[in-house]
């Protein structure tokens, strides 16, 4: 599925084997007992899995190979992010390639080897794209706050991202607080506190970084609906009710019906985006189209799949609900799809 | 898009399809704004024949009316990539649609079913414009269960004898032959016994009668059958073929309806009708949105598209792009009467302002989920052939 992210015949062929060879880090159809069992939990991943996603080549995708990464690009870094959406994986994937886009060549060894696990502060608000101000700076130190930081508690290395600068800092180095909060979805979040932490600074932040990570979590969205209409799928062609599956009743299946239209208008959309950055050209409306579509599409019909499974549905044993909660953590993630509505709309009228 | 360079005019019937794509879209973009009749752009209804003849004429001295038909019959002989170009820039320029039925239907049809003499006598015709074609599916008692038609053809010696109706014949009025499908064994399984007729219209037992639409528009028509008598060899294919022959005939067609022209059109019109009242800037969120969902439809219908482009057939799954694109382009009409307030009651265009005629773009856009096969159809034929959901 994911492979229709790519156009052009060779790289198609090329992204449909790097999917191939995700399916065993993240299957599509794999039991979800594992994901169970991390969550809520702290460090809340699995490092184990981590070493083997660093051994793939994964970390540092669309570095150049110059810069120790794989040198491919968003239609690759998007085909796996949306097997990663589809299995669940509770991995910060996502936020560790926005630290190694950001540090480019800078990036630490031990970050691309999966030995580091390095990820981004970058919030200030909880509007998922705006990069904030407010960092300090005094003879190698900062102080301030960042906001919103997932999966903080795994992280070895912290990214502390500004408008002016980037700056590395370790995550047990003096006057470094954590203030841990847990997200729906079994992860958590952080608001990091800096007083006067020892930090290397790095050059200022490429916007484009976090147009990457929006448009792969709108692919880790189309994994995750892709998937969880598949479960619901075999739900209507089993679960029998007045003597019949449920999915011969004409008003299930109309709607089933909607959803799959909306899976594919997000998928055309993110081909087109994907396409779009992989031209090098500005990217940031077709980035927003995708964002919006992907979160709502995603929240439609995890909300449906819900609604299908009946009371089941409504229970923690059932699978279908991990994806409800993960889409509702991933759909505000790199701008929710009213901020991207109105970001879109500005950038029609020409506002930077 | 890139800027396009002024090639050459090109010359009547010559052979296009070996210009690069980037080129025959300049050829056809310029000589689309040099020969269309200014009268006739984006007109607010659909045409009659006689209205729309000169620009039909046009295209037929040109060579151009058939795109998809082979060169050796009159088409331009186009591959399916460069068909979609010049389909594109006429949508753009707001060409109005021509009584296309002999172009799209009878002439595919017969190419591919027809007798030599068949081709022979109706192609030239068809090319030339003498001869005007409409379509006689749908029966009172059989619209969305098509199958279950009842007009019946028996034979007598030499002679096909037509019995029944047809209805919502679109332009029936303008037509001088129709297409009829019809039942040829009533104790064959429904979809087993029908029939493919050629049938003039202007023969004893064949009547027209015009149909006045919701926006009162006499759009289309009926047409009774009362012992109309064609020569045997009026069938096109074997007997009892019909259903077949008729399902094959909606091949890439089915893309077109879903092309978001009609909702580009009504989401322009809306953009009008807000700067006309002086609230673009109170409804700049509702256009935003929408225009999103515009573009989403494009990339959609682009994802489709590619698919014609690189030759592969249409699956069930283009069923989608149709119920999204009638879908948006009602919600945006939707809109046009919420900020059209008081105007939207005008019947017509509005006296200032001609361009605009909000209630009769609210009223065009309610067919687009009915023909073609209605939205429900489209949602049963995507449930039961891509989702598996079926019996």
């Amino acid at each position: 599925m994911a492979a229709a992210l790519a156009t052009g015949e060779d790289r198609l062929e090329g992204v449909r084997l790097l999917v191939e060879s995700a399916a065993g880090i993240a299957p599509r159809d794999g039991d979800l007992k594992p994901v169970r069992h991390l969550r809520f939990g702290r460090p809340g991943m699995d490092r184990g899995r981590w070493s083997e996603i660093s051994a793939m080549g994964w970390l540092g995708i669309r570095l150049p190979e110059t810069a120790g990464g794989a040198g491919l690009g968003m239609a690759e870094y998007a085909a796996l992010a949306s097997e990663v959406g589809a299995a669940l994986l509770p991995e910060p994937f996502i936020e560790a390639q926005l630290a190694l886009d950001l540090m480019g060549k800078d990036a630490p060894a031990e970050a691309l080897s999966g030995d580091k696990l390095v990820l981004p502060a970058w919030l200030d608000t909880p509007d998922g794209l705006t990069l904030a101000g407010g960092i300090t700076e005094a003879e190698g130190r900062i102080s301030g706050r960042r906001r919103f930081v997932p999966m903080a508690a795994a992280a070895d290395v912290f990214l502390v991202v500004s408008t002016e600068a980037c700056w590395l800092i370790d995550a047990k180095a003096a006057g470094v607080s954590l203030e841990i909060e847990s997200t729906l979805d079994g992860g958590h979040t952080a608001t990091l506190i800096l007083d006067g932490v020892e930090a290397k600074r790095l050059s200022a932040p490429d916007a484009r970084a976090l147009e990457a990570a929006a448009l792969a979590t709108a692919s880790a969205l189309l994994g995750l609906m892709e998937r969880a209409f598949a479960i619901t799928l075999d739900y209507l062609k089993t679960r029998v009710q007045f003597g019949q599956p449920i999915g011969y009743f004409q008003a299930l299946q109309h709607k089933a019906v909607d959803m799959e239209i909306e899976i594919g208008l997000t998928r055309a959309v993110l081909r087109d985006a994907v396409e779009t950055f992989d031209t090098g050209d500005d990217c940031r409306r077709i980035t927003s189209r995708a964002k919006a579509r992907a979160a709502d599409a995603a929240m439609l019909v995890t909300r449906q799949a819900v609604q299908f499974h009946g009371a089941i549905g409504y229970t923690d044993e059932a699978d279908i609900g991990l994806f409800l909660r993960r889409a509702m953590v991933l759909a505000p993630r790199y701008g929710s799809a009213g901020f991207h509505r109105q970001r879109y709309g500005g950038l029609r009228e020409g506002r930077p | 898009m890139t800027a396009i360079t002024s090639p050459t005019a090109p010359q009547p019937h010559a052979d296009l399809d070996p210009l690069t794509d980037a080129d025959f879209r300049a050829a056809v973009r310029n000589w689309i704004a040099a020969s269309y009749p200014q009268n006739l752009r984006s007109p607010p209804k659909r045409l009659h024949a006689a209205e729309a003849m000169p620009w039909y004429r046009i295209l037929s001295q040109q060579g151009w009316l058939a795109p998809g038909w082979p060169r050796e019959y009159g088409g331009m002989g186009l591959s399916p990539s460069k068909l979609l170009i010049m389909i594109e820039e006429m949508e753009r320029y707001g060409c109005a649609r021509l009584p296309d039925t002999g172009l799209t239907m009878v002439g595919p049809l017969l190419i591919a079913h027809g007798t030599d003499a068949q081709r022979a006598y109706h192609l030239p015709k068809i090319l030339s414009g003498e001869i005007i074609w409409c379509q006689g599916y749908s029966e009172p008692d059989a619209g969305s269960d098509l199958a279950a038609l009842r007009t019946s053809a028996v034979r007598e010696a030499d002679q096909w004898v037509i019995n029944g109706q047809k209805v919502w014949t679109t332009l029936g009025m303008d037509a001088q032959w129709i297409f009829v499908l019809a039942r040829t064994d009533p104790q064959a399984a429904k979809q087993k016994g029908i029939s493919f007729f050629l049938v003039p219209m202007d023969m004893p037992g064949v009547k027209v009668r015009s149909i006045v639409n919701i926006d009162l528009h006499d759009e289309f028509a009926e047409v009774f059958f009362d012992d109309a008598r064609i020569p045997a060899d009026a069938i096109v294919g074997e007997v009892n073929e019909g259903w077949t022959i008729a399902k094959n005939l909606l091949g890439f067609e089915r893309l077109f309806l879903g092309s978001p022209k009609q909702s580009e059109g009504a989401l322009g019109h809306l953009e009008r009708l807000c700067d006309h009242l002086g609230k673009s800037g109170d409804h700049a969120s509702l256009l935003n949105g929408l225009r999103m969902e515009l573009e989403d439809h494009k990339s959609f219908y682009t994802s489709f598209a590619d698919k014609v482009r690189r030759g592969e057939r249409l699956g069930p799954d283009v069923s989608m792009l149709k119920i999204n694109q009638s879908a948006l382009y009602q919600k945006i009409t939707d809109r046009i009467m919420d900020v059209a307030g008081e105007l939207g009651t005008l019947a017509g265009q509005l006296p200032d302002t001609p361009t605009l005629y909000p209630g009769s773009v609210f009223l065009q856009a309610r067919p687009t989920s009915i023909y073609g096969g209605s939205s429900e159809i489209q949602r049963n034929i995507v449930a039961k052939q891509v989702l598996g959901l079926g019996r």
